[in-house]
Formats: C-alpha cells, structure tokens, sequence
C-alpha cells in the first residue's frame, strides 16, 4: 500500500464501474474531475452547505466528506442518475413546475436530500421536509418554493396510494 | 488535502499494529468528518490513514441486561437515533445527537469520532457526562475503560496512546428511567456548532449538570450539584443555582461568542434545565417521594 493509486469497484448511478484513486481525492472531486458529473457542487467543500449532497448506498451525504477510495463496492447516485434518458425524475420535472430555483446552484443538492427522504418516507409531512432540506442552503429562494416542490410530488405519491387502495391494489 | 497512505485492516489486531507502527504520523479515519475537513486544511497532516469501519464488530450496538448499553465506534449518529432502545432509555442522548450538523453529516459522522476529536463543544458529550458513560479501550496489551469525563483530556486531547482504539462507548443502564434535557445555543437551528450546550437530568436520584463550550473540556458542574443536593426545586433555589454554576466553568471569548455571553447562557441552561426538572417530577408526582 503506497500513495498510488488505488483500485476501486463500485456502482455508478446504475452502472458497474472500476476506477483507480489517489487516497486523498474526496468523492466529491473524484465523481467532477473523473466522471464529469458536475451536478453535485462544491459551495464549501466543508459540509456546510449541502451542494454537494449525494446518495451513498442510498443515502444522503456531503461528498465533500467522503473519501473516493471509500466508495469501493458502495452504490453511488447522483443527480445526473435520477433523470432516465431524457425523461425527468418527478421531483425534477416538480421543482421546475413550481419554479423551486433561480441561480439553480443549490438545486442537485435539494433534489438529493429531497430524494433520500421520499426513499425512505413517501408522504412526509411539511416538517420532515424541511428537516430534511435543513442541511442544503439556497441563497436565492427564500426555501418556500422548494418545499413546495418536494410537497407537490409527496402528495402525488400519497393520491396515488390511495387511489391503489380503493382499487384493492397493491399499495407498496 | 496532501498525500497519505491508506490503510483499511478487517481486524482489531491489524489496526493496532499499523497504528503502533507509524506512531504520531497515523490517524484513524472513522465518519471523516472532522478529520477530511482538517486534512483539507492542512492542519492535520498525517502520512497514514487508518480506516477502522471494515473491522465489522464496531458497527454494533449490544447490551448486557441491567449493566450497559455498548454503543460500537462505527455507529453513525442516524443509526443510533434510530435504536429504540437508546432513544426510550436515554432521550438526552438522543436529543443531544439529533443536534449534530446536518442529516447528511449525521449519515457519515460517529459519536465516538466526536468524543475522541475532543472537542469542547462536542454535543454528545454533555450527556454522556451525566450518564457516567465509559469509553472501551483496545490496546496491545489489551482492553481498558475509562470514564468519558477522564478520558476528554484537553482542547483536542484524549487520554489514547499509541497503537489505542476506541471500540465503543458503553452507557450504565439506571434502574430509574431518566429525567432531563439537553440544550443547545446556536446562532442557527441547524448546521450550526454550540455556542454553549448542557444536559441537566436526574440520575440514579441525584441532579446532574454537563456543560459544553465553557472551560477547555466538557465540563460536570459539582459545585452547582452539590448546592443542589437535598433541595427542592423553588424558585429560589434555582436562582441560586444559576449564580452558583458561575465557579464550575471558565469560559472564553472567541469567535463565535464573549466570555460573558457564555456565562448568561451557561446561567440559562441551567435554569431551563431544573425548571424542566421540576416541571416533569410535578407531572410525575416525584416530588412528594423525595
Ligand atoms: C458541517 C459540520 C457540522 C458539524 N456540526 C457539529 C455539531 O453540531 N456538533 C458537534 O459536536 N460536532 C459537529 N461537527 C463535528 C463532527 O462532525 C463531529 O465531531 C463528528 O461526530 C465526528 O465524528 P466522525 O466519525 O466523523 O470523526 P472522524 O473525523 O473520523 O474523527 C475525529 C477524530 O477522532 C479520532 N477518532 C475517531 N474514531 C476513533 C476511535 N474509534 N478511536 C480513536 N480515535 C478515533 C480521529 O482520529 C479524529 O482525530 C460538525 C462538523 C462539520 C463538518
Ligand atoms: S460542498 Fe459539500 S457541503 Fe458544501
Ligand atoms: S437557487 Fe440559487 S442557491 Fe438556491
């Protein structure tokens, strides 16, 4: 073990992928300067602002604070792995609908958080969505159009279910 | 960040050898997230990093009936908010924890990375020092335990030697369930480091006060303790209490508040503290059984 490079395997917005990294690359560089994926940010580099959030085995961290060589046979999602070809995510097609972003820095950051709780609480109230956005800062819009956003596609899910329930349908 | 060797042992034994091998050049790496941010900063430089979360017996939460409860070094702060078992059994725990940064830090970071950072304003700290919780040592020569209150020696200073790791942090289980709160003053609700942070609770029928970011370790404050022994909650006596808690810390001015604000808020904590106390032993009708 020495300061080259390592081997790592792991899974990458779906797909299988083998890489090699330096022990002091964070994910966070590791998935910008290698991958390309740019949608998760660097506003501090420092946990402080949530741009950079991102799923690990399914849930939400700052991957400013995660150490590439650390994701080995991990599964990582980005922002970039929500959206099917070109067909959006719901909670992206929700924060344009609702206008949830002006600069648009904060956003892939807001979508992960917001991702990770409807993975783990399809109906959360307005309260545990705002926790769940409390570590993501947006300095344009004041939050109220987020949280909107996230409520609009929470709803949706809570609509749906019920309509499966009167159906006699299956509700997971 | 500078370059280091990366080293991820299955093993208690393996990482206890590497650790003794490099000395002062090695660190452990557990949640990462002090250590990433000090190392992006260069103000820890280490030339080995020691991963300790393969060593698969540190993620675990056990107990023994009637003993302790063993919180593993590897526990995320959201694993152990969820463990029912502590959230019934200590709510002050589990309060303090639920006001550590963020979700997504909560998701990475450990409550053993933060005694060990020993910090003063560490927010997990504050109520193990009132529950008597104990830090399990692993060593080469084998296993030790040390209070959480001996082992958080200075600013930044733990009682580890060379080739020592935490492996888990073990909490007395009390016959009495326990009363009390924790709180924290903080310019933000979230994200945000104690400006002051406390615990006051009943244990094992006595009050118990911890107080962070006060004096250069997390702080029990005796004196303040031993005025209230055999006391009962009046006004007065709390309003004694507030000055009395005055001589058990020695806080500073810094950047994010002055020596003075810190009393105040020392002060206050201790008053919303007892009057939580008196308030919950009225609901529960404690006080007559004093
Ligand atoms: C944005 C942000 C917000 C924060 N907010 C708060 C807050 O509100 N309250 C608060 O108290 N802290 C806060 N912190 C500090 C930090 O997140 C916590 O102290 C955290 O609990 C550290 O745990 P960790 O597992 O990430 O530690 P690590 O960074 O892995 O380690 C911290 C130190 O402890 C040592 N160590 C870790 N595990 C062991 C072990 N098992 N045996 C021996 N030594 C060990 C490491 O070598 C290192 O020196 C914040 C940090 C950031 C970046
Ligand atoms: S860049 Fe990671 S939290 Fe700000
Ligand atoms: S939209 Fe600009 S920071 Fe949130």
């Amino acid at each position: 073990m020495s300061k080259v490079k390592h081997k790592i395997s792991f899974v990458l917005n779906y797909e299988k992928t083998e890489h090699y990294v330096k022990p002091n690359t964070t994910l966070l560089n590791m998935l910008r300067e290698d991958f390309d994926l740019t949608g998760a940010k660097e506003g501090c580099g420092a946990g402080e602002c949530g741009a950079c959030t991102t799923l690990f085995n399914n849930k939400a961290v700052n991957a400013c604070l995660v150490l590439a060589i650390e994701v080995d046979k991990a599964e990582i999602i980005t922002i970039e792995g929500l959206s099917k070809g070109r067909e959006l995510d719901e909670l992206q097609e929700s924060f344009i609908d609702n206008a949830a972003l002006q600069c648009g820095y904060c956003t892939p950051g807001m979508i992960m958080s917001a991702k990770a709780l409807l993975n783990r609480n399809s109906k959360p109230t307005e309260n545990e969505i705002k926790e769940a956005i409390s570590g993501n800062l947006c300095r344009c819009t004041g939050y109220k159009k987020i949280v909107e956003a996230i409520s609009s596609v929470a709803t949706r899910n809570d609509k749906k279910e019920s309509m499966n329930a009167q159906k006699g349908g299956d509700t997971e | 960040m500078k370059e280091f060797e990366y080293y991820k042992p299955s093993t208690l034994n393996e990482a206890s050898e590497i650790l003794s091998k490099y000395k002062e050049e090695a660190c452990i790496f557990n949640g990462g997230t002090d250590l990433i941010v000090r190392m992006r900063d260069e103000m820890t430089k280490p030339k080995v990093v020691v991963n300790i979360k393969e060593i698969e017996k540190l993620h675990e939460i056990s107990y023994e009936k009637e003993k302790w409860i063993s919180i593993g070094a590897c526990v995320t702060l959201n694993e152990l908010s969820k463990c029912k078992m502590i959230s019934e059994k200590y709510k002050i725990l589990t309060d303090a924890i639920h006001n550590i940064g963020s979700i997504q830090l909560r998701n990475l970071a450990t409550m053993i990375g933060n005694i060990c950072n020993a910090s003063p304003l560490a927010d997990s700290a504050t109520p193990l020092l009132v529950l008597d919780a104990k830090a399990v040592i692993f060593g080469a020569d084998g296993v030790r335990k040390v209070l959480v209150k001996e082992f958080i020696a200075g600013v930044r200073r733990t009682d580890l030697k060379i080739g020592e790791i935490v492996v888990a942090i073990e909490v007395p289980i009390y016959e009495k369930s326990i009363v009390g709160s924790f709180h924290k003053i903080s310019r933000r609700k979230m994200v945000d480091l104690s400006t002051v942070c406390g615990t006051v609770a009943k244990v094992n029928g006595e009050i118990r006060i911890a107080l962070g970011a006060v004096s250069p370790t997390p702080v029990r404050a005796l004196r303040t303790e031993e005025y209230l022994k055999g006391k009962i909650l009046e006004a007065e006596i709390i309003k004694g209490a507030e000055e009395k808690v005055v001589e058990d810390i020695s806080p500073i001015t810094d950047i994010r508040a002055s020596k003075e604000y810190r009393i105040d808020m020392a002060k206050l904590i201790v008053k919303r503290g007892l009057m939580h106390l008196r308030d919950s032993e009225l609901k529960w009708g404690e006080q007559s059984e004093a």
